[in-house]
């Protein structure tokens, strides 16, 4: 339960903690306003959702719920790419961005929460998991802050790029569950490393929350990606300037 | 960063969890891989025992000891089980039989049946041991980790004074400019401003205190000049009508000015060599040559005292220097000991090199002056004997800290001593070629 209850936070907590703390260092100068935009959204959508996960998931044969998940990972990834075109409206794309996120994540994780509290289970093994998977994953987050910092100082180049992935990693997410639902053909295996780097190691965990990486991508999810990061860039060629504007 | 303290308290606090958590699971994880794999062992022994209960005459160790008792009869033994009961009393206890210390469990399911195991204490710590040491392993692996992220994480937040005090160190003594950092920290913010707001106060003190003496000396080097003019068309009508001066107070008065005229230049010169202010221009110069034209400068002075001058030592001798400085300097030398030499005395200038430096030493047979005096004729102002040297002669009491000011410039050296061959005052100085 316990090792269990770490690894589902740490795959829930990581991409949106990441994502976070990428963005709070383009708006680290209006940081309060930015936490703000994002929380009544996020919270919004959290209550929206978690309440209504049962009548989601019966929609569309089954497949309500991967649709959903797949739209809001598709939503944030397009408002990541308007966000860092859009140097206006920066702020609040990337706020409704990371709330996408959170109502995904924030929703799995409740659900988490709530379904093994209805059991027999030890609930001190639940929370000393909680603390642990929240705990590694905000320390993860703050030492991420400071890297990007130092790299947005001396390295613009860095900064778009692990932005660029980050963003791209929300489509790799939303093309893995098309697939499950059969909304996406997935074409053949690309390539298989998961002997040398499995999913479930705390790199692959790290990697997965990063810029998506899959053990055993399929040819649309490859497409998807590439494409995804070549937009992705193209969308942020002006980033250092709406940077330096916004500080 | 903006705060030093934020980032050292929210780094190390995110440094120390992450580290301290993932040593926890890692520790969780290996735990539970020997504490399963124990289990495992166990499954096997138990196995073994009751197949060994069904194959006669079988002599397999199982690291346990067995026995079973009916009617207080022994029914079945393990290998390494004795013929007497194991225990006599009912649950755990510890017993010594087969050379080892055993942890016994007897059991009793029917009044008619006893069941008694033991297990070896060696074993059992063995195995705890192992279970331990798998969870304390990562902990203690992740303390130099720990250590190499801290200094890394306070290194690099100290890293702002660092560049502060680098800053101050590699300051000249005449660069008052104010010390810039990018990105300082709010601790460090206060002090910066108040140290630049100090420099930028000095600099203006400095340049109120240069132009002061600047200005002062040459606006009264007019008037003086006028004065020196009058003095000695005066002085000539004097002589002209044939008034008498029994006093000498018109030649006193000629004393006065000249010496005031001379003060003044030495001030204007000293304000134009002291280091704080002055900007060297070095050249490749021929210091000889140098010394030459000097003592052909003096050489009217020189001859009317009836005094013997020669320059000996080393022809050329090149070396990178600021020619009106060491000009200057050369002449004062050269000025002082024709001045504090009685007339019809002596004064040799020498030039040699030694230890990749040139050195240049002049000497003469005046009075010289007590070694105790040494360190101080280079204060500005001071006079040996007072305001009025006991040769008579005037002087301003700055020629001496001029000749200083411009060896401290070619980051040289002046010394003075006793002279061997002239018996008067050797003055020698030492400039790196």
């Amino acid at each position: 339960m316990l090792i269990n209850t770490v690894l589902m936070f740490l795959r829930e907590l990581l991409p949106l903690f990441l994502l976070l703390a990428t963005l709070l260092v383009w708006h680290r100068s209006r940081w309060q306003r930015f936490i703000l935009l994002f929380s009544f959204p996020a919270v919004l959508m959290l209550a929206l959702f978690s309440s209504n996960m049962l009548w989601i998931s019966e929609q569309l044969d089954g497949f309500g719920l991967e649709l959903l998940y797949s739209l809001l990972y598709t939503g944030c990834f397009v408002l990541l790419c308007m966000a860092t075109a859009k140097r206006a409206v920066a702020m609040q794309l990337s706020a409704f961005a990371c709330a996408c996120l959170l109502s995904i994540n924030g929703s799995n994780l409740l659900l988490y929460i709530w379904l093994p509290t209805q059991g027999n289970t030890d609930p001190s093994a639940l929370l000393l998991g909680m603390a642990l998977g929240v705990g590694i994953g905000s320390s993860i987050a703050v030492l991420w802050y400071y890297l990007l910092t130092e790299l947005q100082q001396w390295r613009m180049l860095s900064y778009r790029l692990l932005l660029s992935l980050l963003g791209v990693r929300q489509l790799m997410m939303a093309s893995a569950l098309l697939i499950q639902s059969d909304w996406l053909p997935a074409g053949p295996q690309l390539w298989q490393t998961g002997q040398w780097l499995p999913e479930q190691s705390e790199l692959g965990f790290f990697l997965q929350a990063l810029m998506g990486y899959e053990a055993t991508p399929v040819l649309s999810q490859g497409l998807a990606y590439t494409a995804g990061l070549g937009l992705l860039l193209w969308c942020s060629r002006n980033l250092q300037n709406n940077i330096r504007s916004a500080q | 960063m903006s705060s030093l303290r934020r980032y050292l308290v929210t780094v190390l606090i995110a440094l120390f969890t992450l580290i301290s958590f993932l040593a926890a699971l890692q520790s969780y994880r290996q735990s539970a891989s020997r504490a399963e794999a124990l289990f495992d062992q166990d499954l096997q022994v138990l196995a073994s025992s009751l197949a060994q209960q069904y194959q006669a005459g079988s002599q397999q160790e199982l690291g346990l000891a067995l026995q079973v008792w009916q009617n207080n009869q022994l029914v079945y033994r393990s290998p390494l089980a004795p013929e007497t009961p194991m225990s006599e009393t009912a649950g755990f206890s510890e017993h010594n039989f087969a050379g080892k210390r055993w942890r016994v469990f007897h059991q009793t399911p029917t009044a008619l049946l006893t069941v008694i195991v033991a297990q070896p204490l060696q074993q059992r710590q063995q195995l705890a041991d192992e279970v331990i040491t798998a969870s304390i392993y990562p902990v203690v692996l992740s303390l130099p980790l720990q250590a190499l992220l801290i200094w890394l994480v306070v290194s690099k937040a100290l890293s702002p004074i660092k560049r502060f005090s680098a800053q101050l160190a590699s300051k000249k003594a005449n660069d008052l400019t104010p010390v810039e950092l990018e990105q300082v920290p709010a601790e460090l913010d206060q002090m910066l401003k108040t140290t630049n707001l100090l420099f930028t106060r000095l600099a203006e003190a400095f340049e109120r205190e240069k132009r002061f003496a600047s200005d002062v000396a040459h606006e009264l080097r007019t008037p003086l000049s006028v004065l020196q003019v009058n003095l000695h068309n005066a002085s000539q009508q004097w002589q002209q009508s044939g008034i008498a001066d029994p006093q000498g107070s018109m030649l006193a008065l000629r004393a006065g000015v000249e010496r005031m005229s001379a003060l003044i230049e030495q001030i204007m010169l000293l304000n134009r060599t002291n280091p704080e202010h002055f900007q060297a221009r070095t050249e490749q110069l021929d210091l000889a040559g140098l010394c030459r034209q000097v003592v052909a400068d003096w050489y009217p002075q020189i001859e009317k005292k009836q005094q013997q001058i020669e320059l000996i030592g080393l022809e050329h001798l090149s070396l990178k220097g600021d020619a009106f400085a060491l000009r200057l300097l050369v002449s004062n030398l050269v000025g002082n000991a024709s001045k504090y030499t009685q007339a019809g005395g002596a004064i040799q200038l020498e030039l040699t090199t030694h230890a990749e430096k040139a050195v240049l030493t002049v000497q003469d047979n005046g009075p010289g002056i007590a070694p105790e005096e040494y360190s101080r004729v280079f204060d500005r102002f001071y006079r040996v004997g007072g305001d009025r040297h006991q040769s008579g002669t005037l002087g301003s009491g700055l020629g001496l800290a001029i000749v200083r000011d411009i060896v401290n410039l070619h980051q040289g050296q002046v010394r003075l001593g006793a002279s061997d061959s002239l018996s008067g005052l050797k003055v020698t100085v030492e400039l790196p070629l």
